[in-house]
């Protein structure tokens, strides 16, 4: 549910005139208002519900305007170290179809990553972003065998798919890790994958979770190499769809709890602040088992906040209630300042559980800095 | 009412220079235009230097280094490659060609970018999105060109826009997407597109022109086991300032102008100067006779001096600013023609000129005064007051000024011929020849002086002659100012000359074939087709063939031409081999290259010796068979036989034909050639007699600018002397009221006059011819050849000689005319009554 970062990304590439504007950053969040448009009606659109097939659908799906492959996961090292890392990989479709056939450099696909190690005993987060246009073998995305790169940033993964080899570096950081698949089902959000945004229709994504990869492998920071091992999340979505002009952001949530559930819900954020009826979230049992939520289901308030050096404000530490499964848990950031500066401007990091459950996990919180 | 006597000294010098108005002004006159040449020309040429900075900024960016292939293109899977390897430093994928465009007249650069690479490099595709560029069109559409608002206007196109680009015969458009804001003169000359559309139209398949990076130490050694055999790291600033930059040779020009301008303001601010303390030595007399002390003197004169300096410094710098700008016109109608579309939107007004040429006003003109201020402080009142003992002492100064002046040049020369060093120790050396010859000048004068006076002459210029002896103290600085004006002016046209002579006559040798065949393309070097040399080869006409093949690699950081040639015989005949043994030809058949005389020069590498050069696979040493002289580019060439380039480039191609017309038939050659080999390929065929004239019309331009500077130069230096010869006749006008008294008719006067300003005009031009002719000497032999391996043959024809020796007579006699006119038609009595 990390639609809002590759819209506004389309923004900048879609920008349009506007006077005072600073950066391409600036614009883009400046644009994000008025650029609640219709995506090309060449792409398509996720309207009803679908069969998943894999490994087929670990793949890219460029018919559809956006898509990601997002990874999240808290780590530990041998001496203890305690880090969360989060690793994305965007395909953004400029146009639908073919691109003119004039050189090998033209495409209509372009890919954004984002690379982010906590590093949470010392809190510090380093973080990094690339761009590439998915032409002459700089980037792309296959499904067999799953192959998604940017430069030297992939994720690829041989005949059976998992476990994944992840790998990611930028100056003095890098993460390479290996996620195996775990014994967790795959879950299907929303309706059976589809995940409403909106009321209009299309405006929707596929959208599935696999919420507990057993991960391990080496964080590097400086001259430091850690062995690390710990759990990962993947979350995989494809979509043509916008935000409704009154939607402002949303806060989203990736729980792992000690008792073995797995809790996503993502708060979709109105202009005025209040959760919109579009929020959903799934409850994982440990045996797999997936309970959808409903705004109604969960109450989600903030606690405290973090204040960025411009006065921005995150909401870090968060009251977490799911009444009918007996929640009600304590979220916070394992340190704040996990805010992520590039293209796009977002705090993304780890977290800690306490409450009626421990746990860790990965918040997002979008739509603060406009 | 009792003044201190400092006051009184000011309102003594105030009222001096308000009584002697003209002196005044014409002192100020040499200030001023002594400061406005040196700020003028400096202006024009920090002008032409920050307009070519300006477009090598544009064109680079912040990038530090390059990575360059050794065939001038890079395969787009190394960037790939390194781009997939984990911790690869900043770097930006870069397609470029000159283009031809439908009614623009030029070649605009097209440069293909990365949009996603160009972060941290260049800003123009950020601001064009910030100016409205969607980034999404800008990917997708092929023939999509971003340009500065500067280049809309001079291509007359907005957004939306179309421009149509032409290539071996196929149009392509281009469609403006967006304006970036940038009016500096480098952009108006670039296209900029997607690497997509810049591959697409320059069919560079698979292929990169280079790679921009941003490098520091230790991510240069990043590279060092990453790059394949035939990629060069090169730094980024040297390579491509040694491609867009002015040539080298253009811009030393500038400098010895400059530094001549220096010289030459330096003398005539002297001159005026010197001449003002001289010309008050009664004043100061009856001041030290008056109990004023030695140093109250020298201070009050040197205040003055300051204050004339003052004004005149700035008088100097308005003018300088405003010839400055004509210059720079000039100047950028120069680069325009040679290089590419410059305007000049303003004269770039650089703080270090303006110190310059302020130091020059002020710090010249107190120095030219310091002398004479001591001298006059120094010397006890009575003999202060003696004229004839004055001239006496600066007669007995001539000879010992004159031996200090030949020590300097002497020393000046053999400092540019003899020490090895740069080009700053051959300008050294010419600046201590200039000034020591000047230096000697009054002693040439009275040398002139006693020859003359050998001769049987009529009545009035043999007192002209012994008249100019005792007036030496006034007459000698004038003397030397204007000659070292014509030996400058001289020096640069013999040298001038002389390049073009021998650039001339090896362009006779080197362009020894009839007829001279390449692709018309935008691209220069385009490969032709394969079929064509058969096709030449058969014609009837062609006795003979030869092929050539060019490319461009970088070797030590620096661009080098390699041309792979497969020479008919006259056409090796046309090379001029430096210490030739008679076996170079086979040495060069035996797979050895022939090296140009500024690569020689620059690496020190000669005949037999060994140079490596960057090849697809890697570096390759090659035997030097011989050095030939070459003035084609200042950075060098290397010719090898068309078979080694083959084998070791992997290029079949050929890009260059020359045919030899079989019995000297060149006109059916070229009918045959027009008329068979046009149909295979568009081409370009030229006879070599039209390539030489080309060349030479080249040549011409770029010293077109010497040559304005050269006579502004000397029309200054003129003016100054008039200045300067004038205020010397009018300070005489007692001494010819009592000739006139003593019987002289006013036409003997005038006579007297013009005799003695010609006779220092003719000593000037003709002290100018050895001193202009030496310093010819040191800039073509020591200075071209230390800037740029050029051994030019030194050619001096008689007309320049005799034209400095006239310049000089006729601006002296153009200087005594007005004084001549004036003293001749004053009323002597008034002037006799204040003698008196």
């Amino acid at each position: 549910m990390r639609k809002t970062i590759v819209v506004v990304l389309m923004m900048w590439l879609a920008a349009c005139s506007g006077p005072d504007r600073e950066t391409p950053v600036d614009d883009a969040i400046a644009l994000r208002s008025r650029m609640a448009t219709a995506p090309d009606p060449g792409f398509e659109r996720a309207t009803t519900p679908r069969p998943f097939t894999f490994p087929r659908d670990h793949g890219p799906h460029p018919t559809f305007a956006t898509e990601w492959w997002y990874l999240t996961g808290n780590l530990v090292a041998d001496d203890g170290h305690r880090f969360g890392y989060q690793l994305t990989l965007f395909r953004i479709g400029l146009k639908p179809g073919q691109s003119v056939d004039d050189s090998a450099w033209r495409t209509h696909q372009v890919y954004m990553g984002h690379l982010a190690v906590s590093d949470i005993d010392a809190g510090r987060q380093h973080s990094a972003e690339r761009l590439s246009r998915a032409a002459v073998g700089l980037a792309g995305a296959q499904a067999q065998p799953l192959r998604v790169w940017l430069g030297a940033w992939s994720i690829s993964g041989g005949t059976e798919t998992f476990p994944l080899q992840v790998e990611a570096g930028h100056d003095d950081i890098g993460i390479r890790l290996r996620i195996g698949r775990g014994d967790r089902p795959l879950v299907l959000q929303g309706d059976h994958g589809l995940s409403r945004k909106g009321d209009a229709a299309g405006n929707a994504s596929y959208y599935y979770s696999l919420t507990r990869l057993p991960s391990d492998g080496r964080i590097q920071i400086g001259g430091n190499t850690y062995r690390v091992a710990g759990q990962s999340w993947l979350d995989r979505e494809w979509s043509t769809s916008a935000l409704a002009p009154d939607q402002a952001g949303w806060d989203w949530f990736a729980l792992q709890l000690d008792d073995g559930r797995d809790l996503m819900f993502y708060r979709m954020r109105g202009r005025d602040g209040l959760a919109q009826p579009f929020s959903s979230g799934t409850l994982v049992a440990a045996d797999g088992h997936a309970t959808p939520l409903s705004l109604a289901d969960v109450d989600a308030r903030p606690l405290r906040y973090w204040q960025a050096h411009d006065g921005v404000r995150y909401p870090v530490e968060w009251q977490v209630k799911v009444a009918a499964q007996g929640l009600d848990l304590r979220v916070s950031a394992a340190f704040d300042a996990q805010e992520m500066r590039h293209t796009v401007r977002y705090w993304e990091g780890a977290v800690t559980v306490t409450g009626s459950q421990r746990g860790v996990g990965y918040l997002e919180l979008a739509g603060y800095a406009d | 009412m009792r003044l201190p006597i400092p006051k009184l000294l000011f309102l003594a010098g105030l009222r001096h220079l308000l009584r002697q108005r003209s002196q005044a002004l014409l002192a100020l006159t040499g200030v001023t235009l002594g400061v406005a040449v040196v700020l003028a020309i400096d202006l024009a040429n920090q002008s032409a230097r920050e307009a070519f900075a300006d477009s090598a900024a544009a064109l680079r960016g912040t990038a530090t280094h390059r990575l360059v292939g050794a065939t001038g293109t890079l395969p787009q899977q190394l960037y790939v490659d390194l781009f997939r390897q984990p911790g690869h430093p900043p770097m930006a994928p870069v397609i470029s060609a000159r283009v031809v465009l439908d009614g623009i007249p030029g070649r605009p650069q097209l440069v293909g970018l990365d949009l996603f690479a160009e972060r941290g490099f260049r800003t123009t595709l950020e601001r064009a999105v910030d100016t409205g560029l969607s980034a999404s069109d800008w990917l997708t559409t092929p023939g999509a060109v971003v340009v500065s608002t500067g280049a809309a206007a001079r291509l007359g196109v907005d957004v939306g826009g179309t421009l149509t680009l032409r290539r071996r015969g196929t149009a392509q458009t281009l469609q403006v997407a967006a304006l970036y804001p940038d009016h500096r003169l480098a952009t108006r000359d670039l296209l900029i597109v997607d690497i997509a559309t810049a591959q697409a139209i320059t069919g560079l398949d698979g292929r990169l022109s280079h790679i921009d990076l941003i490098l520091d130490d230790a991510a240069r050694h990043w590279f060092d086991a990453r790059l394949p055999p035939g990629v060069s790291l090169v730094d980024a600033r040297r390579e491509i300032d040694g491609i867009t930059g002015m040539s080298a040779a253009f811009e030393l020009n500038l400098t010895a102008m400059s530094l001549l301008a220096l010289l030459v303001g330096m003398f005539l601010i002297f001159n005026a100067m010197s001449f003002t303390v001289v010309q008050r030595r009664n004043v100061l007399g009856r001041l030290r006779a008056l109990g004023v002390t030695a140093s109250q003197l020298q201070v009050q004169v040197l205040t003055e001096a300051l204050v004339l300096a003052l004004l005149g410094t700035l008088l100097g710098a308005l003018l300088g600013l405003w010839l400055g700008q004509g210059l720079t016109a000039i100047v950028a109608s120069t680069i325009s023609s040679l290089y590419y579309e410059v305007t000049v939107d303003g004269v770039h007004i650089a703080a270090g000129s303006l110190v310059k040429a302020a130091v020059l006003g002020t710090g010249g003109t107190l120095l030219a005064v310091l002398a004479p201020a001591r001298r006059a402080a120094a010397t006890p009142p009575l003999t202060t007051l003696s004229r004839s003992a004055l001239e006496a002492s600066a007669a007995r100064l001539v000879g010992s000024t004159a031996a200090f002046g030949a020590l300097l040049a002497t020393g000046g020369l053999l400092l540019a011929l003899r020490v090895p060093g740069g080009v700053v120790l051959g300008f050294a050396g010419l600046f201590a020849l200039l000034l020591g010859a000047a230096m000697a000048t009054p002693q040439a004068l009275q040398g002139v002086r006693r020859l003359l006076h050998l001769l049987p002459l009529p009545r009035t210029a043999r007192m002209a002659v012994r008249d100019t002896g005792r007036h030496l103290s006034r007459l000698a600085t004038a003397s030397a100012a204007l000659m070292v004006a014509l030996a400058a002016s001289l020096g640069v046209a013999v040298m001038i000359d002389s390049m073009r002579s021998s650039v001339d006559a090896w362009l006779g040798d080197l362009l020894a074939a009839d007829l001279y065949v390449a692709a018309r393309d935008d691209q220069d070097h385009a490969p032709l087709p394969p079929a064509l040399t058969r096709l030449a080869a058969e014609l009837p006409q062609t006795a003979a063939i030869s092929r050539y093949r060019s490319v461009h690699v970088a070797m030590g950081g620096r661009p080098l031409r390699v041309v792979a040639a497969e020479l008919a015989a006259p056409s090796r005949r046309g090379f001029r081999l430096l210490d030739d043994d008679g076996d170079s030809w086979a040495r060069f058949d035996d797979g050895g290259v022939l090296v140009s005389e500024p690569l020689a020069h620059r690496t020190g590498v000669g005949t037999g010796g060994t140079l490596t050069l960057p090849t697809p696979d890697g570096p390759q040493a090659f035997r030097v068979a011989a050095v030939f002289q070459d003035y084609a580019s200042e950075h060098g060439r290397v010719f090898m036989p068309l078979a080694d380039y083959r084998r070791l480039w992997h290029d079949p191609d050929v890009d260059t034909l020359a045919l030899f017309a079989r019995a000297g038939d060149v006109a059916a050659l070229h009918a045959a050639a027009v008329a068979q080999l046009s149909e295979v390929d568009d081409l370009i065929i030229t006879a070599a007699a039209e390539i030489r004239t080309e060349s030479l019309r080249i040549f011409d331009r770029t010293f077109r600018i010497t040559e304005v500077l050269r006579y502004l130069l000397l029309l200054v230096a003129v003016i100054g002397i008039l200045s300067a010869l004038m205020a010397i006749q009018l300070d005489r006008r007692r001494e010819y009221a009592v000739l006139r008294a003593l019987g002289m008719t006013r036409a003997q006067i005038s006579r007297l006059i013009l005799a003695q300003s010609g006779l220092l005009g003719l000593v000037a031009g003709l002290a100018a011819v050895p001193t202009g002719l030496l310093a010819a000497w040191v800039l073509t032999d020591v200075i071209q050849l230390r800037a740029f391996g050029w051994s030019m043959r030194f050619v001096a024809s008689p007309g320049p000689l005799l034209l400095t020796v006239m310049l000089g007579v006729l601006a002296a006699l153009a200087a005594g005319l007005y004084p001549a006119w004036r003293s001749a038609r004053e009323d002597p009595a008034p002037q006799l009554r204040e003698e008196a």
